[in-house]
């Protein structure tokens, strides 16, 4: 697979003519944005200014406008980087990802099936709305991966009845064929308890959480302190989180610089890392070109599809074939 | 009066809490025991097909491998004791370290598609074995922290729950030590 450093080099090299015609976009839509923003706040503005005497008499009514500016605000801005968005996608995205692999299959519309979500168990409440968009999908050095961005959501409803959701996972999601046979499930979680009240403390918290299998204490103590582990089968759990594959995770963890949470499940790997942003989206108000902007693309895709060498997981030396 | 009962019930609650989890955590160790067991076993199961493929070549290792068979047939034997049984595993293991070491030397035996096979097999059950001892260590461990920790240890001792043994993890087998973490 290419380094992060050779993509980069293809971003500012066989991309630039592509990014220099996107730039102007950017800079004309950056125009427009603001110019409909502002024309927008000024027509809200004057609306209000009519309104003023029901607006101060009644609470609800504020919020009731501060709602429709943001919402209606942020559906046109949508519809304004919709064209823009698109070509970002297929001229720079797209031929990022065919340089790490051409056979990989890339939509910008589509994401991970929400059955392989739900199949993970990463998360224990089951998201009543899902969304996402670049899915990629394909095999890296044989080994069958697929990713997208995703953002899970549940539905509450309050005593009124009146709805709102709040955010279940937002960020990339891997689905990856795993090496080893297994039958149980593991599931490792970013670990909150074991920092905040210490081993002892931690550990028993941990271990009366009911809505997850057995807790398994692993014998890394870094990796026990970044993680917790919980498996239907305390042998297996250990026979899949190999000395070296902790190492490996723990390397994994630091390098994406996000919370992490790993599951095996079926014969494959689950990987969420919650960004808690849309990635892989272009960039408005900062310039294509800006070194920061363009790592986090490359840096990014780099993380997701590299899973499958920095967990050796094309290492097939165990019966499974 | 009353007072006095609620202490009584609460002491009682508490000597019967202590005494479920003392009983908890040492199945939790006899049920481990059997897993490692089982993966033990898968191991001995595969020994006299190796000996077997590898003995026409192996004229040098003729020791070795008469060694091997007889720890199978000792493992084989009813009635031993876990001590026992860790004891031998960790004579079987180094046995069949050296067999495979020594499998290196003989070309044939590499081009051999039936002894690869074992050896992918043995890799996998070595694995496996190796997940079993951690899983085992770690149940040993918390039983004896509870036996030895206040106030669980004075209701061990009087229900005469000993210390158990661990396995031995051979430096070896912790092969992923980061050099560079070492000079750093």
């Amino acid at each position: 697979m290419k380094s992060a450093s050779e993509l980069t080099d293809f971003y500012y090299k066989n991309l630039y003519p592509v990014l220099k015609k996107l730039e102007k976009d950017r800079e004309h839509l950056r125009y427009r944005i603001l110019l409909i923003g502002s024309l927008y706040t000024l027509f809200v503005a004057v609306i209000c200014f009519i309104f003023l005497n029901d607006l101060l008499q009644n609470l609800n009514f504020i919020l009731f406008v501060g709602f429709a500016y943001i919402g209606i605000g942020a559906i046109i801005y949508k519809f304004l980087i919709k064209d823009y968005t698109q070509e970002f996608k297929d001229k720079i995205i797209q031929p990022l990802i065919h340089a790490i692999d051409e056979k990989l299959h890339y939509s910008s519309n589509e994401y991970i099936p929400q059955f392989l979500f739900e199949k993970s168990e990463l998360f224990t409440s089951r998201p009543d709305r899902m969304s996402g968009n670049d899915y990629v999908k394909g095999e890296m050095d044989g080994t069958k991966i697929e990713f997208s961005d995703v953002h899970a959501q549940k539905r509450h409803k309050d005593s009124k009845g009146r709805e709102s959701w709040s955010t279940i996972f937002k960020g990339i999601f891997i689905v990856a064929e795993f090496n080893k046979n297994f039958d149980a499930k593991t599931i490792v979680l970013p670990d909150s308890a074991q920092n905040t009240f210490g081993d002892l403390i931690g550990h028993w918290l941990q271990s009366k959480n009911g809505a997850r299998e057995e807790l398994v204490k692993m014998d890394n103590s870094a990796f026990e302190k970044e993680f917790v582990v919980y498996s239907s089968d305390q042998i297996e759990a250990r026979y899949i989180l190999s000395h070296s594959l902790m190492q490996r995770l723990l390397e994994f963890k630091k390098k994406s610089e996000h919370p992490v949470y790993v599951s095996f499940i079926g014969d494959a790997i689950h990987i969420a890392i919650y960004y808690d942003k849309d990635l892989f989206e272009p960039s408005v108000f900062r310039s294509l070109l800006e070194y920061k902007i363009a790592m986090e693309y490359v840096k990014t895709l780099h993380l997701a599809l590299g899973i499958v060498e920095e967990l050796k997981l094309n290492r097939k030396i165990w019966s499974k074939k | 009066m009353p007072t006095l009962l609620i202490v009584a019930a609460v002491v009682a609650l508490i000597l019967i809490l202590m005494y479920n989890s003392l009983v908890s955590k040492k199945n939790q160790v006899e049920n481990i025991f059997a897993g490692v067991d089982t993966v033990l076993k898968k191991r001995y199961d595969l020994i006299p097909n190796l000996v077997a493929s590898v003995s026409k070549y192996m004229e040098h290792e003729k020791s070795l491998l008469q060694e091997i068979t007889k720890l199978r047939a000792d493992a084989n034997k009813p009635n031993l004791s876990d001590a026992q049984k860790i004891a031998l595993d960790a004579k079987v293991s180094s046995a069949l370290g050296s067999i495979m070491v020594a499998v290196e030397n003989y070309p044939q035996l590499k081009a051999n598609e039936n002894v690869m096979h074992l050896q992918h097999s043995l890799n996998e059950t070595e694995e496996q074995i190796s997940a079993a001892r951690r899983a085992y260590n770690q149940a040993v461990t918390d039983y004896n922290n509870a036996i030895e920790m206040i106030p669980t240890n004075f209701m061990a001792s009087a229900m005469n729950y000993t210390r158990k043994e661990v396995f031995e993890i051979h430096e070896t087998q912790r092969n992923n030590i980061n050099v560079k973490e070492l000079f750093s």
